[in-house]
């Protein structure tokens, strides 16, 4: 039997007013805890983004000119590749060096629009074995005076600390937002309940008449499906409006040898944001169908 | 229409409310029902649309066993079958109308339906004039009635009721007797679980009697003892 729309959003929107404060503290702490699993999510990026090129032990960077011939190339990596004291490098062309680049300046088009992969330098990544401070910083310098070299960018202590900072406060921001989380699906369960208490009348006279169960269940089912949606809604504005301040608060690229500024693209974004909602609307269903299935005896 | 092949129900707590029942309901039949409280004649109203389910025997409503019918099927089974009560079960939000529409409405009756065969019952249970009165606004006579309408606005076959008038007094209970028979007239089968001496002694029907979960007498056009 086809279940009407007008009667599921009839009883649902009559639920959800007839408990109202309840249904506010689902939505809001839903809304909480998916901001802070976002927050920290946007934060991660950020950080990787920024830190991108140190990632994975590599402590430096030997740039070479734009122009530099294929023999300079060869050369270096030559070098890099006898070196008893590399444990691993990564050559960066222009092209990887240009693709790298739109990626994180995505949000501005003008500053992609003004270069082209020509401009770039292409880049050796280099992973030192011996990763103490000193053993970097001579190892390193030896490319300095190679030919075709432009530059050997070392990675501060500064870069690390930001990355053990931020991977730190990433896990501790997600057991927070777990245990909220899980408030939010308990809030959600007994927003329903009590709804259905409220009902139980209605529900007693539904059973002996014949509605199907799945008749009697898709309202509170589509109430906590509302509850988690609409806190995941809250939370995803608020981010959207933050965001802003966000990458403001975070400390200046031009002060430390980063990539880029704290930036979080807008497809990293959509997709955060559509975690999130997807997080909420799971939250709300396994809510309602506990809620649905324990305590609808139909 | 109904018949019950050596049913019987024990509750948890090991009170046996039926024992070995074997009965045999025609269609359009019209049955009382009868013994003390505790003899088990609401156990037996509850067998009848699934409310509970039996520990031995078969239970067939119109020619299916209902102890084979899937969880999903009993809705429909509770569609050929309504329900009065002591207490009523009306919703005290809703108004009479209401009431009525809300059987039809939540078994997904399109709306057409339900404004034609709304009006049309309220008017077989003499209560057009209050269809727009809430319960609390009514006699107990009045709400009953109500329950009657909103049991058989969906043309049931069978009308299952459990001390219809165990909460009215003795005149009020003549006239929801009589809707009952009016109902029954159609071809409608009636089983009515009953304390009410003065009914079942003036209307002279088929009666059951029952004591402690057994049935002691089956008798056509019977009195209360």
């Amino acid at each position: 039997m086809p279940i009407k729309v007008d009667y599921v959003v009839r009883e649902t929107t009559s639920n959800l007013g007839r408990n109202i404060t309840i249904t506010l503290a689902s939505i809001i702490t839903v809304a909480v805890s998916l901001a802070l699993v976002g927050a920290s999510l946007m934060l991660r990026t950020g950080v990787e983004n920024a830190t991108a090129r140190w990632q994975g032990g590599i402590e430096f960077v030997v740039f070479l000119r734009p122009d530099a011939t294929q023999a300079q190339i060869d050369s270096v990596k030559n070098a890099l590749e006898s070196s008893p004291e590399v444990d691993g490098y990564e050559f960066v062309n222009k092209e990887a060096a240009y693709a790298e680049f739109k990626n994180l300046f995505a949000d501005s088009p003008e500053l992609v629009d003004s270069l082209t992969a020509e401009d770039l330098p292409p880049s050796f990544r280099v992973e030192p074995v011996n990763k103490e401070v000193d053993a970097v910083d001579s190892l390193g310098s030896q490319f300095t005076k190679s030919p075709g070299v432009k530059q050997v960018v070392f990675a501060s202590k500064t870069i690390r600390l930001i990355q053990q900072l931020s991977s730190r406060l990433t896990v501790g921001i997600f057991v927070v937002a777990a245990f909220l989380l899980a408030a939010a699906g308990l809030l959600i369960l007994n927003t329903i309940r009590m709804a259905m208490f409220a009902r139980r009348r209605e529900i007693e006279v539904m059973k002996l008449v014949g509605a199907t169960n799945w008749f009697i269940r898709v309202p509170f089912m589509v109430e906590g499906l509302v509850q988690g949606l609409v806190g995941a809604l809250l939370a995803i504005v608020a981010l959207a409006a933050f965001k802003p301040f966000f990458q403001k608060w975070l400390p200046n690229p031009e002060d430390i040898p980063l990539v880029s500024g704290f930036t979080v693209g807008g497809g990293e974004t959509a997709f955060i944001f559509i975690t999130l909602g997807i997080v909420g609307i799971l939250i709300g269903a396994i809510g309602a169908g506990v809620a649905v299935s324990r305590f609808l005896d139909v | 229409m109904i018949t019950l092949e050596n049913v019987t129900k024990t509750y948890k707590n090991s009170t046996i409310a039926l024992r070995g029942a074997n009965v045999e309901i025609a269609k359009g039949e019209f049955v009382f029902l009868v013994g003390a409280s505790g003899s088990g004649k609401s156990t037996f109203i509850r067998l009848l649309n699934k409310s509970e389910t039996p520990d031995e025997g078969h239970i067939y409503v119109a020619g299916k066993d209902i102890g084979q019918l899937s969880n999903w099927k009993v809705p429909f089974l509770r569609r050929n079958i309504g329900c009065v009560f002591q207490d009523f079960k009306l919703l005290p939000t809703k108004t009479v109308s209401e009431n009525v529409a809300f059987a039809l409405e939540v078994i997904g009756r399109p709306r057409s339906v339900i404004d034609a065969q709304v009006p049309a019952i309220l008017d077989l249970v003499g209560l057009s004039h209050k269809a727009e009165s809430f319960p609390d606004e009514l006699s107990g006579g009045e709400q009953q009635r109500v329950s009657v309408a909103r049991a058989f606005v969906n043309r049931p076959l069978i009308l299952l009721a459990d001390e219809p008038t165990g909460n009215l007094d003795p005149a009020t209970s003549v006239g929801i007797m009589r809707l009952l028979d009016r109902i029954n007239k159609t071809g409608t089968t009636v089983v009515m679980a009953t304390h009410d001496r003065g009914i079942v002694d003036t209307m002279r029907r088929r009666v059951i009697e029952l004591d402690r979960g057994s049935i002691v007498r089956d008798q056509a056009r019977g009195v209360y003892e």
